[in-house]
């Protein structure tokens, strides 16, 4: 069973394989789709009446922020901590900005609450990051040049793979540092435990620029594959490579 | 835990025979240019997986731009990757090596279940590879 839909600005689709009936499963899609919707309601930068524009206007009082938004920005000041400022949701000059760890996060979530319904084997895949429970499931990295490619294809079972890249949306990804945008990677995979990990410290890595593949290796749990500028490909040893 | 990242390479598993046997006008390639080509040196290690990795150093190619040589990792049969040892500082050559990254970055398999790579607009989605395994459901 597959379903699609638009949401958070994002094409997401949900595979469930084998398991319960349809109906049951369909009612816990409904729910996970569902709390996506929340999710873009509550977060998004976008809606001007959403809890993140508020407590950026000064309307909310940061003591007074729901648990699941000082979550998430705890999240953010973790990996603006851990990679020395270059990676920030709050950039001078530019509104408050969480969504590199609210969508991770959010899809985790939403993958959560399939498995908690009793799901076991799934991929959710948010525009590009994609959680997976049971498996093998077999994820093609997009060719950072070719739409129509793969750069490489992973197996992963119970794991998560996010890829921040240039190719999508352009220089979109800011150093925080300079307030320019990171011009000397392509695109950055992350394989991790789960979904808010690897989504935060694949854009995280992205930010800090080429010496972002380094850390996200270093980081625990974390696998990585990455194309530079100059098209060279790095990774660690342990990714998970379809045979 | 501080982990080395080992392989840092520039993708032109397919480099190595199109730079080799089939010169074309918009690639480095220079017709004769393969001569005088020293035996390839090797290095070999057995990877994480159990599964042994194999370093082979290319033949220098001389070519009318300048020297060319490769280093491809195999993983059993497998070409795992191949980084660029030598090339010329041409423009035909660096107008080739994306032509070039471009067919060898290409997976060795394209049967997968699902696509990691931002697809952020709905335009990019419908055109996308994710899309089309979306729709055959």
């Amino acid at each position: 069973m597959r379903r699609v839909e638009q949401v958070m600005g994002l094409p997401v689709s949900v595979d469930l394989r084998g398991g319960d009936a349809d109906g049951v499963r369909s009612v816990a899609v409904d729910r996970a789709f569902a709390w996506l919707r929340e999710v873009d309601a509550r977060f998004s930068p976008f809606r001007p009446d959403s809890e993140v524009c508020r407590l950026d206007r000064g309307e909310l009082d940061p003591a007074d922020v729901s648990a699941d938004l000082a979550h998430v920005l705890d999240l953010c000041a973790h990996y603006e901590r851990a990679t020395g400022g270059a990676f920030s949701a709050r950039v001078p000059g530019r509104p408050l900005d969480p969504c590199a760890v609210v969508k991770g996060w959010a899809v985790q979530r939403a993958a959560d609450l399939l498995a908690g319904a009793g799901a076991t084997s799934f991929a959710v895949n948010a525009g590009g990051d994609v959680a997976t429970a049971g498996g093998p499931w077999r994820v093609g990295l997009r060719h950072p040049l070719d739409p129509t490619a793969f750069s490489a294809v992973l197996t992963v079972t119970d794991r998560a793979v996010a890829t921040s890249a240039r190719y999508e949306r352009g220089d979109h990804i800011l150093d925080a540092r300079t307030g320019r945008p990171v011009t000397d990677l392509l695109s950055l995979t992350v394989v991790a435990p789960d979904l808010t990990t690897a989504d935060a410290t694949a854009t995280a890595a992205f930010a800090m620029g080429a010496a972002g593949v380094e850390w996200a290796a270093a980081r625990p749990g974390c696998e990585v594959h990455a194309v530079d500028a100059a098209h060279r490909v790095h990774r660690t040893p342990g990714l998970p490579i379809a045979a | 835990m501080k982990r080395a990242v080992p392989i840092l390479l520039l993708t032109v598993a397919g480099l190595v025979p199109l730079w080799r046997f089939e010169p074309q006008p918009e690639t480095a390639s220079a017709p004769g240019a393969t001569a005088g080509a020293p035996a390839p040196t090797t290095t070999g290690q057995v990877g994480a997986g159990g599964v042994a990795t194999q370093s082979v150093d290319g033949a220098l190619v001389r070519t009318r731009h300048g020297d060319v040589r490769v280093e491809v990792v195999f993983e059993g049969d497998r070409i795992a990757s191949v980084t660029m040892l030598e090339q010329p500082d041409s423009a035909p050559t660096r107008k080739a090596v994306p032509l070039l990254v471009r067919e060898t970055l290409t997976a060795q398999s394209a049967d997968v279940d699902t696509v990691s790579g931002a697809t952020t607009t709905s335009e990019a989605y419908v055109e996308s590879l994710q899309a089309a395994i979306d729709a055959k459901g």
